[in-house]
């Protein structure tokens, strides 16, 4: 990025910045126009002064110009305008003055919009420019950098240098001309008295700026502070278990506060300095003034100076110290948005950078087969350590490569070489005739596969984590509103922004050799089987959530499937396991609220405690007169829990699992408790809410403390109609109704088979109730479409819902998914025992038949099954061939038929 | 069959007998009851140990694996305490127990068991004292058995 942030704006709006100005200009005559017409109404029209030769009428809209002296002199008239009579003046000129406000409000209008679009623009400009150079830190940059800071600058830092590019140009100039107009006006009016408002102009651009220097100091101090503050708490949040751990609470607390101290101090610095400076400014500002009615009255009094030239002086005078006032702090400002675009600039620094990766059109690109060869490699650990010392090897590819180095990191670092994740080292690797160093991104990206130790997922589904490979370019546009495309598009070129659109079609489908997304997602979990995650996929495929719009047949069919299930159970004699719902019963295994909604909640509104504080569903029970028998159950239950649960401390773990009450609520049901007690028989609405609250989560079957009675629970299920009927009336749309002839999407997949709760009193009914699940499933062929929605299964933060293993599978078949020449695996099996980890490298075995893959092993154990042997070790390479090898399972005939069951929870 | 009920049936088993009523209706509440029927196996021999149970109503049998297949050697009836030996000594199932009739228990996670006696000594002291009456017994039938 240029320097200095004026060359930056105006290499890329300049001429906008010209545009506006060129209208700013253009708006002045209308501005002045509208000062002057008060003016002109009161003399012309009020006080009479166009009809003071006794004429009747006066011209209105008279367009005409003096010549001045020195051109001769005498007028020209334009047009001659309307001969009106006074009141006709005064309305006439009165709607002018109108027409002028509304023109110039007009012009305010436009200038002030465009002004922000192109603020908006060059940000727009500069954060992807910021977030283009993010993409190019150097591997030794990238150990220095912290992601939250880096994040803090696009984000936060970048926002006042926009607010300030509208302004950058237009504001100097319009305040400039102002200032000067008026200067000029005092000039022509005395010379001296000019050049004394000159001194003093002159020496408030002089002082003012240098006294603001430190100010300039002080703010760079406290973007870098407070940058600094944005990245510390980054990192606590992201290093929360260490703190955790070694109970280092007190000291991130302290380490944090001291921080803000230290802003605060700065902060304080700036206010004292920034006002002391506007103490100053203001003052000489006034002695303009002071100096005019003292040294021009003066000479007035002497008679050298005309009383009615200073009285024009100090009225032009009134003109000047606001334009001036404000191109000072324009000044501030700039200085101000300098500092932070240098500090933005220094995070961003070229050394900092690697080269630009330019997408270019259609490379050079056959697989990496044949001969791999390097010679001469050296390579040195981060502490200069030689880790390579000028070896050379090579091998026929493709072939299965085990990379030893018994315990030291060479081998690894050996793999990184290859997989171009260390591109400082000397010598050369080559593919055939083709240098792995000179390799263009496209061909490495495609053609080599890296999966380290630590797999890195991107929040979103799983099978976005899993196709993440393949989003190289944009296979095909989506259909778009073609007003709206070009419209995306301008705004892209205007601000150097790319033209892609996520919306597009991104994924090569090609390439995995399929035809479209369905075909995808059947290579993609075939492939998580492969990396034995297929019973994880399924799991998540029955708690995932069905979308109709998008499911319809899986809809339709599972509905179907239902039935089935229900069928099953009761020719298996297993009727007792599940207990269904049904809108005419009371369903035991359920929650109160859920009997009482007969659906799912959708909105936060409807879940959980917030139910009882929702009016419409207040409403509801209260015409069904259960609120009072709710509120007793709630006063039960409270009486039991703070009885059993007296005496466990605070956080403990029974409380989380078993407790309708928080530990921290303890102390608060118990006072609602003894004031009752004390024979208060009103609670208060606060207590009674709260108290209605608990029942709502209570489970007869689960719970056991015989608070529902058999009218109880046939009133609550007279009740399921009128709750309905009033969440419909008032529009809420926060709850999903079952329906046994429908799905309901805000319930999962497996909920919906069911269509009932599991019986919690029949020993080991989930098991079976999983089983009876995955045989219906099997038998109605929806396995598949179980898998695809287990593939919408979110990951989390960093991966952080699924497991190390899930994890590792996931990262694995990112890059298999590729279908790479060469893979790359170092680390990545980590996770997984010993007998997994075989398993999984046989299957990598099978699927990478016509590739190559070279395998990090911490020891010759299981080198016994690759190709080529690669030991790296005292800076040597030694190659070996392995004569035949062994331990590679041979083929596998039919697919074994996998089983399907697991918990359901 | 509500809670109160099943704290009754805990407060028949020895184990149980001296602990609190307020601790009794925790360790109840904290329980699942589970309906097993016949045939149906609470564990099997072997299995790792993860929950006692009470038998609140029902017959159950204690089956030994042996080389002649499965031997009962016990029957187990109402209030009877089974499967605490293993959660507490953290060793696998020594012996099959299968429901002879429809049976309900009170199953006492192993996990949620081992919180409360860490949380009360009171329920601690019960369990010991259980314990040491039980090896007392069998001292006594161990020198019964030695002199006769």
């Amino acid at each position: 990025m240029e320097k200095s942030l004026f060359r930056y704006i105006w290499t890329h709006s300049k001429r906008d910045q010209l545009f506006i100005c060129f209208v700013v200009l253009l708006s002045q005559p209308f501005y002045f126009i509208s000062l002057d017409l008060p003016r002109q109404i009161v003399n012309q029209a009020i006080q009479g002064e166009a009809f003071k030769d006794g004429n009747v009428t006066a011209p209105f809209l008279e367009l005409g110009f003096d010549w001045p002296q020195w051109l001769g002199g005498g007028s020209v008239q334009i047009f001659e305008g309307f001969q009106v009579g006074r009141i006709g003046l005064l309305i006439g000129l009165s709607c002018l003055f109108l027409f002028f406000v509304v023109v110039n409000n007009g012009f305010k209008y436009w200038v002030n919009v465009s002004k922000g679009v192109l603020g908006e623009r060059m940000l727009r400009r500069m954060r992807f420019d910021l977030f283009a150079m993010v993409l190019r830190f150097t591997p030794e940059a990238l150990r220095t950098v912290k992601s939250s800071e880096t994040a803090t600058i696009i984000k936060d830092e970048v926002e006042p240098i926009g607010g300030f590019i509208g302004d950058a140009f237009i504001t100097p100039v319009l305040l400039g001309l102002q200032a000067s107009t008026a200067l000029f006006f005092i000039m022509v009016q005395n010379v001296w008295l000019g050049l004394m408002a000159l001194g003093v102009i002159a020496l408030q651009f002089t002082i003012i700026p240098r006294l603001r220097r430190e100010l300039l100091r002080l703010g760079k101090q406290r973007q870098l502070a407070s940058r600094e503050l944005a990245g510390r708490i980054g990192e606590v949040l992201d290093g929360i278990e260490v703190v955790h751990v070694h109970n280092a609470y007190a000291w991130e607390r302290a380490e944090i506060g001291n921080r803000l101290f230290g802003l605060f101090n700065i902060r304080l610095k700036i206010y004292n300095r920034k006002f002391a400076v506007k103490f100053l400014n203001n003052f000489l500002s006034q002695v303009t003034p002071f100096l005019f009615y003292a040294v021009g009255g003066y000479f007035a009094l002497r008679g050298t100076l005309d009383i009615g030239q200073l009285v024009a002086v100090i009225s032009a005078y009134r003109e000047l110290p606001p334009p001036l006032k404000e191109l000072i702090d324009w000044d501030q400002q700039r200085l101000d948005v300098q500092v932070k675009y240098d500090q933005v600039t220094q995070h961003f620094a070229e050394e900092r950078l690697g080269p630009m990766i330019e997408p270019k059109e259609e490379e050079e690109d056959a697989p990496l087969v044949g001969s791999l060869t390097a010679e001469n490699l050296c390579l040195s650990g981060s502490h200069g350590d030689t880790i390579i010392d000028n070896a050379s090897f090579s091998l026929g590819l493709p072939a299965k490569v085990a990379l030893i180095s018994n315990g030291s990191p060479a081998a690894s670092m050996m793999a990184r070489v290859l997989a171009r994740r260390i591109p400082n080292f000397s010598g050369r690797i080559c593919f055939g005739d083709r240098d792995l160093a000179q390799l263009p991104a496209s061909v490495a990206g495609r053609r080599i596969a890296y999966a380290g130790v630590d797999p890195i997922l991107f929040p979103g589904s799983i099978r976005d984590n899993l196709i993440y490979g393949l989003r190289t370019k944009p296979m095909g546009q989506s259909e778009e509103d073609r007003r709206e495309a070009a419209r995306r598009l301008a705004e892209a070129a205007r601000s150097g922004n790319p033209f892609e659109s996520i919306s597009d079609q991104w994924v090569d489908y090609r390439r995995v050799g399929v035809k479209d997304e369905q075909e995808l997602d059947r290579v993609l979990v075939s492939l998580l089987e492969r990396v034995e995650m297929g019973e994880a996929i399924y799991l998540f495929g029955l708690v995932g959530r069905i979308d109709p719009e998008r499911h319809t047949a899986l809809a339709e069919r599972l509905v179907e499937a239902r039935s089935r299930l229900r069928e099953n159970f009761r020719s298996n004699g297993m009727a007792d396991l599940v207990e269904p719902f049904d809108l005419d019963r009371y369903n035991d295994q359920s929650t109160v609220a859920e009997n009482l909604l007969f659906g799912v909640p959708v909105s936060g509104e409807f879940m959980g405690r917030n139910l009882a504080l929702n009016p419409q569903f207040r409403s509801a029970i209260d015409k069904a007169e259960l609120t009072d028998d709710l509120t007793t159950m709630g006063l039960q239950i409270a009486e039991t829990m703070t009885e059993i649960f007296q005496g466990l401390p605070p956080g403990h773990p029974l409380f989380a699992q078993f407790s309708f009450i928080g530990a921290d609520e303890l102390p608060e049901f118990q006072a609602i408790l003894r004031r009752r007690a004390r024979g208060a028989t009103d609670l208060k609405q606060e207590a009674r809410t709260r108290l209605l609250a608990l029942p709502l989560a209570y489970i007869e079957a689960r719970h056991r403390l015989g608070l529902l009675d058999d009218d109880l629970k046939k009133r609550i299920v007279e009740t399921r109609s009128l709750v309905r009927e009033t969440l419909e009336k008032g529009f809420a749309t926060g709850v999903e109704f079952y329906d046994p002839e429908r799905i309901c999407s805000a319930a999962p997949l497996r909920d919906n088979l069911l269509f009932g709760r599991v019986n919690y009193q029949v020993a080991d009914a989930r098991h079976r109730v999983a089983e009876a699940i995955a045989a219906v499933i099997r038998e109605f062929d929806l396995l598949e479409d179980v898998e695809r929605i287990g593939l919408d299964h979110e990951v989390g933060t960093a991966g952080r819902l699924l497991s190390p293993q899930e994890r590792a599978s996931v990262n694995l078949v990112r890059c298999l998914v590729k279908r790479p020449d060469i893979m790359i695996i170092d680390g990545a099996l980590a996770p997984f025992d010993e007998e997994r980890a075989e398993r999984i490298l046989q299957a990598l075995f099978d699927y990478l038949d016509q590739q190559s893959l070279f395998m990090v092993l911490p020891n010759d154990r299981q080198a016994a099954a690759f190709d080529v042997q690669i030991r790296v070790s005292d800076g040597r390479i030694v190659t070996e061939k392995t004569a035949g090898p062994q331990g590679r399972a041979p083929k596998p005939g039919a697919e074994a038929a996998q089983s399907v069951a697991g918990e359901v929870a | 069959m509500t809670l109160e009920t099943e704290v009754q049936s805990l407060r028949q088993v020895p184990m149980f007998r001296d602990i609190d009523p307020a601790r009794l209706k925790l360790l109840a509440f904290t329980s699942e009851r589970v309906q097993f029927a016949t045939g149906q196996r609470f564990f099997s021999q072997g299995d790792p140990s993860d929950a006692a149970y009470v038998l609140l109503d029902g017959r159950a049998s204690v089956l030994l694996n042996t080389p002649n297949g499965e031997i009962q050697v016990a029957e187990l009836s109402s209030n009877a305490l089974v499967g605490e030996m293993g959660i507490l000594s953290d060793t696998p199932r020594s012996a099959t127990i299968m429901a002879a009739e429809p049976t309900t228990a009170l199953r006492i996670d192993k996990r949620v068991f081992l919180e409360l006696l860490a949380q009360f000594p009171q329920m601690s002291l019960a369990v010991m004292r259980e314990l040491a009456q039980r090896l007392e017994r069998t001292n006594a039938q161990l020198v019964a058995q030695s002199s006769s």
